[in-house]
Formats: structure tokens, sequence, C-alpha cells
């Protein structure tokens, strides 16, 4: 089958998905080609947080919040519940070495306009009842939130069809050509777009798509594993990371870790609490390849610090393990924006465990750039062309 | 008889499964991830089949060309606390999910 399309989305996740919402939006006809199921990816197997505090202050912290902005309508936009919920969130901290690089931290944040500050014990056991006693401080801001990932590809996906665009399953890109003044996408299954742009979209396995034309993505597949349990009801006003967690996303160098293997498996910890009412724990940040096995003495890790830090969730049953491929880049920062030498090719993808949270202001942007009616020069340090020079 | 229960852990209907049928789903999986049909307690083993017959009928693809739906581990609730090394038995158990 031959369509010829104005774009093809590669990658049928949350970002591909968003992106092509916004392309159709703004009149573009789209084809979206995904090599497996709607939100194989890292999409499916990922918390629901809109974690402003875990975003590095700069561009990335900027582009949170206009996501979290654009979240707050998107539920009436696309005429769906996308599990949408603001409830704060915390960083707890256990010692004055991390409640230092926390403070340091949080005033970075404020000064690009982040409502977040440190609270003391009070606060903490407040909010948190039953948080270990042992905890010193810790942040707070009341507008971390959180978005059901299914339902928001759902929504997206919906409207995106509604919208009239095709989209082929099992259709994993082979080869991509330059046809005269348009480019040639040729899929599996004898699916092949003609197109004015195309969107590389596909998280973790952007590399691989850049290999086919010869440019270098540097995006590699950092393994996270959660843990799930059952639904339970509230432990906590908040969904809650640790200080240590938010180290090891942006210098793991800063906080030791407390074991060989720790540092092996980049043991982080995150608790939320998805609005269905399972808790998520995680996680991992791993250089494990393609390997999408979730492993015991990972898990029994993760389980542990819960066990240390919410003592409560000792008798809680886990009913379920995943992993997912984060899409991560160098830097921690997405590469967002067009290629130099190839017109019309653009991405979208290496926002790591921030892809849900930054997909709606991602696929906006991009498309708006498909469109040329964007604003290039504002996400310019997101460029690829970043890459090239080191 | 629409409001039949097809998962019963999530209390997910007939209706609510062919409404994301029909917003796009077309696999088990999808079908699980837009609904959370299966992804309870007992991890679709009551569900899986009615799933797949609804998305059989409904999308008129072949029972037969249907693929279940993912398993993960622990394929039952384990509570928290059993889940550690334990320091007797040093046997890593590898645990595959896919």
């Amino acid at each position: 089958m031959n369509l010829k399309k104005d774009v093809c989305v590669i990658g049928g996740g949350v970002m591909g998905l968003a992106t092509a919402y916004y392309l159709l939006k703004s009149g573009k006809t789209v084809a979206l080609l995904e090599k497996g199921e709607v939100g194989n990816g890292a999409s499916s197997s990922c918390d629901d947080m809109i974690l402003l505090q875990s975003k590095k202050p700069g561009i990335v912290l900027t582009l949170a919040m206009e996501s979290l902005e654009m979240f707050k309508g998107l539920s009436d936009e696309l005429g769906a519940d996308i599990g949408f919920l603001t409830l704060g969130g915390m960083i707890i901290i256990e010692d004055e070495k991390q409640l230092k690089i926390m403070e340091d931290f949080v005033k970075k944040q404020v000064s690009y306009g982040l409502d977040v500050e440190i609270v003391g014990r009070d606060v903490l056991f407040k909010k948190q009842p039953h948080v270990a006693r042992y905890m010193i401080a810790s942040t707070y801001s009341p507008t971390d939130s959180q978005v059901n990932p299914m339902l928001l590809m759902r929504a997206f996906l919906r409207r995106g069809i509604d919208m009239g665009m095709d989209l082929f399953r099992y259709t994993p890109v082979e080869e991509i050509s330059k046809s005269g003044d348009h480019w040639k996408v040729m899929g599996g299954n004898d699916v092949s777009v003609e197109c004015d742009s195309i969107v590389i979209a596909a998280g973790a396995w952007s590399g691989q798509i850049g290999q086919l034309l010869g440019i270098d993505i540097p995006i590699r597949p950092i393994k996270g594993q959660i843990a799930i349990t059952e639904q339970i009801a509230p432990i906590g006003e908040t969904n809650c990371w640790t200080a240590a967690y938010i180290a090891s996303k942006h210098d793991p160098s800063i906080l030791p870790y407390k074991s060989e293997f720790d540092r092996e498996i980049g043991l982080g910890f995150s608790f939320s609490r998805a609005s269905e009412g399972n808790y998520l724990i995680g996680s991992t940040r791993e250089n494990a390849g393609f390997d999408k096995t979730t492993n015991f003495k990972a898990i029994s890790r993760i389980l542990e610090q819960t066990r240390q830090y919410f003592p409560i969730m000792n008798k809680v049953n886990i009913i379920r393990t995943i992993a997912g491929f984060r899409p991560g880049t160098k830097d921690g920062s997405p590469i967002i924006g067009d290629i130099d030498g190839y017109p019309g090719l653009f991405i979208a993808a290496g926002h790591e465990g921030d892809g849900i949270a930054l997909s709606p202001v991602t696929g906006k942007i991009v498309a708006e750039m498909v469109c040329g009616t964007g604003e290039h020069k504002r996400v310019e340090e997101l460029n690829l062309r970043r890459f090239s020079n080191n | 008889m629409h409001d039949e229960l097809i998962c019963r852990c999530e209390e997910v209907s007939r209706e609510e499964i062919e409404k994301a049928i029909e917003d796009g789903a077309v696999t088990t999986n999808e079908v699980k991830r837009f609904t959370r049909a299966g992804m309870g307690l007992c991890q679709g083993r009551t569900c899986r089949r009615l799933v797949e017959r609804i998305l059989s009928e409904k999308t008129g693809i072949p029972l037969s060309e249907i693929q279940p739906s993912t398993y993960r581990q622990p394929v039952r609730p384990v509570r928290s606390d059993l889940i550690r090394e334990h320091k007797e038995n040093k046997s890593e158990g590898e645990v595959n999910d896919e």
C-alpha cells in the first residue's frame, strides 16, 4: 500500500501520538508507523507523573511547566478522561548532606518560576504520616500532577483517527529515501508513505531509525524496573521521591550509592499512587540493552527501600513488576527539532523519564516546526546538533 | 446484556471494552491498556478469553489470529516483605516478564 501524506510519524507511543494529533489539528495529513502495538515501549511501562520537581532547571523545566498548563485543558480538548490530577509532590530528605543539595536545587527551580519549597519535619509528617521517622526534611511543590499514560494515548489515538490519521501497527520502518523533493518511508507489510516531512518519535529505538539514514542519534535504552502494588487507600497526601533519586538523575557523583549493586542498577526511589489506587514503586536506571526482563534482585532492592522509607508498606501485596526502556541522552535532555542537512526531517525523542509529562508541549512544538510556524530558536539547545561537536 | 462485567478484578464491563475498540484498540494489549481489563489481581485469568472473543467479534479479526496479552511476574500477588534476598539461600531467581 502506498500513501501520500504531508507527514509520516514514526513511533506509536505517547510522543508520536501527541505529535500526530497536533499536526492533524494544524491541518496536516498524517500516517503513523508503529513497529508493534500502540504504547509498546516506555509509554505503558512507566508511572503517571507530571513531576516538575525532578526537571532540570532550564529549558526542560520551562517546557514541563508549559506542558502542565496544557494538561489542565487537555481532557476537555480531547473529549476524554485522561486521569489528570494535581496532588503535589514531595522529595524526602534523609540527612544534612542531601538537604544541602536539595536547597541548592530548589533555589534554582524557584528562579525558573516553579512553586517549590523546603519544609520541615512537622509539615512532612503531617502530609506523610507513614514516612520513616528519621527523615529530616522534605521538599514540597503543590503543582506536581499526574496523568494516566494509557488514557492519554487512547485520547490522542481516538482524536487522531477521527481527524483521518492512518495508523499502521506491526510496521517497522525498513528504509527511508529521498525521492525528488519528498521523502519515502518504506515499512514492513508493504506499507510505504510518500511525505513532505518525517517525525522520528521512536523513543529508545530512535537511534535505529537514524541509522537507516546514516544519522547518529545518540539515544540509548535506560531500563527502569517498577513494582506495582494492589489497590490501597492513599497513605499520604502526595507522591514521593528521594533526594538520592533526584541526584542520581542529574549527577550521580553527588551522592554515593549504598552498594556497588545499587550503583550498577542506578537505584532510585519513586513512589506514586496511580488514579486507580495501585502504588507504582521504582525504579532503576540500567544499561541493559533491550533486555526487558524484570529481575528479582533489583525488585528486592526497590522493595527493601520502600520498607525502609515507608514501613507500613511491609504487608502490601505486589501484583506485578514491569520494565520499560526510557530513551536516554548523554545530557539527560530530550532531542527536539529539525536535523541539519535533512530538510523535512524532525525528531521528538530522548525524553527519558519525562516523556509523558512533556508529550503535549513536545508534540505542539514539533508540529509547529513542521508547519513552519514554530519558533525554532526557543528550543535550539535541544536540537540534535548539540551532540555533533563532541 | 451491555452491563455484564468482563473483568471482575477491575470491574470492566463489556460496554467499556467495546468503547475502547471503537476508540481504536485492535489488540488485546491495547484493550488492556485502555480499559484495565486484565490488569488486576488475577492478571486476566478469567477475562482473557472473553476479551479476545469481544475483540474478534467487533473487529472481524479471526479468534485464531488474536494474540494473548502479556503475562507479568509475579503471576499471583506476593507480600512485599517476602520479596527479599534470603541469606541462607542465595540463588538469584531471574524473572522473565515477557
